[in-house]
């Protein structure tokens, strides 16, 4: 011991003393309880993102005894400064419900039950039902579906063992029913997926327009971050532009309420009258915006759940170019009596609107998250806002920028930059491309021709192949589509159909639907990485044991990829696998405008936002000044647009109709969509007691007069169903959230009330992202 | 530093009680309507055990957000729990909010951001989780006569008084200096537990 050491244990044990002193003990002894004595500084602090949206937190979680014994939000977190929400502190609890999956399951012969069995044994069976499928039917018979909620590990190590392992498309994950419409809203106008701008715009920007968006309750921190600022700056307005009252719009400056599925019809009449009016910004669309149309015919597109389309929906746009003075020819239809007519929004809420955003000298950003997204023509929607934004050339600036919010931690980090979708590869690159596919093979070491060049079935229409039988094998991580898709009875599980694999942390309908059950590692109980909605990749170590034998996901894959022949495409997993497999992934990335940061640089931080070039971060993408990638001294440059002469797109989309509105038989429009206190399926927020105790249960707010013609009262046991199925739950009559007239409102997290066995599988015509806000349905008293 | 008015429980469901709000706390309040079936009756200090042990039954872990021990009264959360203590008739005093508005915080307006009610006591599946527990040392001293640094974390806790002060103080804790009003002048937070080595 040297002497430094030895002055440290010396002033370690008197500090102990001191902290344990006789008086101090007595004292406490006298006054309180004796049951505590253990302080945060006796925890081991380490920091990660939150588990949960997509807002990505930043979160302190503190151990003791291999346990989480307590978070706290991170103040050093740019994201959040310290603060976190209800679902955040209570973060602890989602890894310690008394039902966690242990160990790996097989279903009994016979169908009922399951028995539990090794590892080796589960794994050997992944393997061989996967080689099985392969050699009988083909790479088409295979399917993989994961999640944002996969960290980029797992990811990437789906995305490497389906495309070059498997050498299938058939790769999908839970984000494509909830981001899809944003992706191709972005592809479709900057050739580059994810946002330009990030959360700083929210402590800027002067008028806040929320489309469709309960951000209060889905992105509440963020939210408070609007609220702090607006409280701090006089003048600053928020615009809640939606389909019924919720607590964001007790806290907005103007709430205009909007018919369901009509915002199309809005924003095409804001763009008409900045155009009528002349508050444009001509200098900045002469330098960097093109005009685009593509297929506007309805009946063309469809809907993708009527006709042929039930079976596949494989529509696909073809763009031409277009003019600004064609596409101001087209917006005369929509001046706002009309616009009004077909959305119920008064036409000074719509010249209101249109000031908003032809106010040149305040800052804009609009926000906008399912509603948009979960919609028949998502992607024309995103397409829309970012039109209203290029149009006014507010746009890549700080306190100016259309900002789309992810609803899962790492939507964009893993799965629309890794890009595990049928029809992508990471980095924006797609498999339709052969010098995408090229540079995938290269990277993988893979020859060339082992990437199929085509996409895979998009989420509904892989598990419609699932229901027919098309697909034989499929292996579902970190989601619970058995809740979660659309119109749930169409993809009802049959006994003795495909065999189905599903890694989770605790039961759900979805392992009820499983032939193998595998245990997995959760959060922080394995290293991982996520991406959040403003481009920050944030990493974390493992800090506690899972329990039982679970697993993390990404390791799963990479054993099922060993006993397959396939185990060179990945590190060794016996030794430290991570960082390797992080910067092979990261590679595809450098030089792209998506760099992404090292390994080494995540660790000491608490996320950087790419591209990251040279250690900086960049807040704004294609500003000059910020973004290293362009050259321009002042102004945006859409670099990535090359197929667009490097030019953001401005696309004509017209109003299209609804896929299925009320009538006299089903008169009343449902929505669905999340409450504050539940994550999505609710499987991980309902073991966490203080979140299941506020929200137990499921329910529909009912409008008041509605509710009375209809002699509800809150609490009465009701059934709603549309022309698909139907369940019983207790009305709300003014709850937490207020509808119009005509308007019912269920949360999707209860899997005993499944309202997705009353929702449309209609899709957005590009993306083909669900929408499950708006369809119809009947309701009666039970 | 203390101000003590006693409101009756109708007087606060009637919404005449308003004091400087920061803003708005309505929205989950709001949801006890003439239709909703009435209130679950307060459980304020109900527990039956001491002050701490109610503290603790409301908290996942110490230093978690509590839930709301009471039902909705379709009024403000900060017609009661503003800067100051309330004597509510019939339920004892309510503690005012303990966020502080300091250097780059955020607005702490929305309540039920972090602050839930119960609606049930049952659970949806058994928990194993077990909480950091509430530490009752006290503040160290460098000597007896020295004040005692500050033996919690105080992020999100800013403003002092709201526990060491007024008629809610546990007992325990009460400040025995209420009038000198700049705590962090004498009693200081200890950012990590180690010693100045060269």
């Amino acid at each position: 011991m040297n002497r430094r050491d030895f002055i440290r244990k010396l002033g370690t044990a008197a500090a102990g003393v001191a902290a344990f002193s006789c008086t101090d003990r007595d004292e406490a002894t006298r006054v309180v309880p004796p049951s505590g004595g253990v302080s945060h500084f006796d925890l081991k602090w380490g920091k990660a993102p939150c588990r949960y949206c997509g807002t990505g937190c930043g979160v302190e979680v503190g151990v003791r005894d291999g346990k989480i014994a307590a978070v706290r939000g991170d103040p050093a977190s740019p994201v959040n400064r310290g603060l976190l929400c209800v679902k955040g502190y209570h973060l602890p609890g989602l890894l310690y419900g008394g039902d966690r999956l242990l160990h790996p399951m097989r279903r009994e012969a016979g169908g009922k039950g399951f028995s539990k069995i090794s590892w080796d044994d589960a794994l050997d069976l992944v393997a061989g039902r996967f080689a099985e499928a392969l050699q009988n039917h083909g790479p088409e018979a295979v399917a993989v579906y994961g999640s944002g909620q996969w960290t980029v590990f797992d990811g990437y190590a789906a995305l490497k063992w389906v495309k070059a392992g498997l050498r299938s498309n058939n790769l999908e994950a839970n984000a494509r029913i909830c981001m899809a419409s944003a992706v191709s809203g972005f592809m479709t106008q900057f050739q580059s997926d994810e946002p330009m701008g990030c959360y700083e715009d929210l402590d800027v920007a002067d008028d806040f327009v929320l489309w469709g968006n309960n951000m209060a309750e889905m992105h509440p921190v963020l939210f408070s971050r609007i609220l702090e600022h607006k409280r701090r700056n006089r003048g600053v307005r928020i615009i809640d532009i939606a389909t019924r009252r919720t607590p964001t719009t007790e806290y907005a400056d103007t709430y205009v309420e909007i018919r369901p599925g009509t915002d199309l019809a809005l924003a095409n009449g804001i763009l008409f009258l900045l155009l009528r009016d002349g508050k444009i910004d001509q200098a900045f669309i002469d330098e960097n915006v093109c005009f685009k149309r593509g297929i506007e015919d309805a009946k063309t597109i469809g809907y993708g759940c009527y006709g042929d389309q039930a079976d596949r929906y494989l529509f696909e746009d073809a763009p031409r170019d277009a003019s600004l003075d064609e596409v101001r020819a087209q917006l005369e239809e929509y001046a706002p009596k009309k616009v009004s007519e077909i959305t119920g929004v008064s036409p000074s809420h719509i010249e209101a609107l249109a000031e908003v955003y032809g106010n040149l000298v305040r800052g804009t950003v609009s926000l906008w998250c399912m509603g948009v997204n979960q919609h028949t023509r998502g992607t024309w929607m995103n397409n829309l806002i970012n039109d209203i934004h290029l149009i006014t050339g507010k746009i890549a600036r700080p306190g100016n920028n259309p900002l789309s919010l992810t609803g899962q931690p790492s939507a964009c980090g893993t799965v629309r930059e890794v890009g595990t979708l049928s029809n992508r590869l990471p980095a924006d690159m797609v498999v339709t491309n052969e010098e995408h596919r090229a540079k995938a093979e290269k990277i993988w070491k893979v020859p060339t021709g082992t990437i199929p060049a085509k996409p895979g079935p998009h989420t509904v229409d892989m598990f419609r192949a699932l229901a027919r039988g098309d697909i034989k094998v499929i292996w579902i991580q970190v989601t619970n589509p058995w809740v979660s898709l659309p119109n749930l009875s169409r993809i009802a599980r049959k006994p003795g159909g495909p065999f189905v694999i599903v890694s989770d942390i605790y039961p759900t309908p979805t392992t009820d639907a499983a032939d193998l059950i595998l245990p997995s590692a959760a959060w922080v109980e394995r290293e991982g990485i996520f991406g959040n909605t403003e481009r920050r990749t944030q990493h974390w170590e493992k800090m506690v044991d899972p329990p039982g034998e679970a697993r993390e996901d990404a390791l799963q894959i990479i054993q099922v990829a060993q006993r397959m022949g396939m185990g060179s495409l990945f590190p060794p997993p016996e030794g430290d696998w991570h960082k390797s497999l992080y910067e092979e992934y990261r590679s595809f990335t450098l030089g792209t405008g998506k760099d992404l940061a090292s390994y080494d640089e995540l660790l000491g931080t608490r996320g950087m936002v790419w591209p990251v070039v040279g250690g900086k971060q960049t807040r704004y993408r294609y500003a000059a000044g910020h973004d290293p990638y362009v050259k321009k001294a002042k102004g945006v440059h859409f670099y990535k647009a090359k197929g667009y002469g490097e030019k953001a797109a401005f696309w004509f989309r017209p109003y299209h109709a609804p896929a299925e509105v009320p009538d006299a038989e089903f008169p009343f429009w449902l929505s669905t969509g999340r409450v504050l206190e539940h994550w999505h399926t609710g499987s991980m927020t309902r073991r966490v007691k203080e979140l299941h105790q506020a929200v137990p249960a499921a329910y529909v707010e009912v409008n008041r007069v509605d509710a009375q013609e209809l002699g509800l009262q809150s609490g009465d046991l009701v059934r709603v169903e549309s022309r698909r199925g139907g369940i019983e739950l207790p009305a709300k009559v003014d709850g937490r959230g207020k509808t119009p007239r005509g308007s019912l409102f269920v949360p999707f997290f209860d899997e005993k009330k499944l309202v997705n066995l009353a929702t449309l599988d209609a899709m957005d015509s590009i993306s083909k992202e669900p929408d499950f806000k708006k369809c119809a349905v009947r309701i009666r008293k039970v | 530093m203390r101000r003590r008015c006693v409101i009756s429980r109708d007087e606060i469901s009637r919404g005449v009680i308003s004091f400087g709000v920061i803003s708005l706390g309505l929205p989950l309040l709001a949801a006890c309507s003439k239709d909703d079936a009435v209130p679950p009756r307060p459980k304020v200090g109900a527990s039956g055990g001491t002050a701490s042990a109610a503290r603790a039954a409301r908290r996942a872990y110490d230093g978690a957000p509590p839930v709301i021990p009471h039902g909705p009264f379709g009024a403000s959360c900060t017609s009661c729990h503003g800067q100051w203590s309330l004597e509510v008739e019939g339920m004892g005093p309510s503690p005012p909010s303990p966020h502080g508005e300091g250097a780059g915080s955020m607005a702490y307006s929305r309540c039920e951001q972090c602050h839930v009610h119960r609606e049930t006591e049952q659970l949806f599946a058994p928990s194993l989780f077990r909480g950091l527990t509430q530490d009752f040392r006290r503040g160290k001293r460098q000597h007896p006569l020295a004040p005692p640094v500050i033996p919690h974390q105080d992020l999100l806790r800013e403003n002092c008084a709201a526990c060491h002060t007024g008629p809610q103080a546990r007992r325990e804790i009460v400040c025995t200096h209420p009038e000198r009003v700049r705590c962090g002048q004498c009693h200081v937070s200890v950012a990590e537990n180690t010693e100045f080595m060269r």
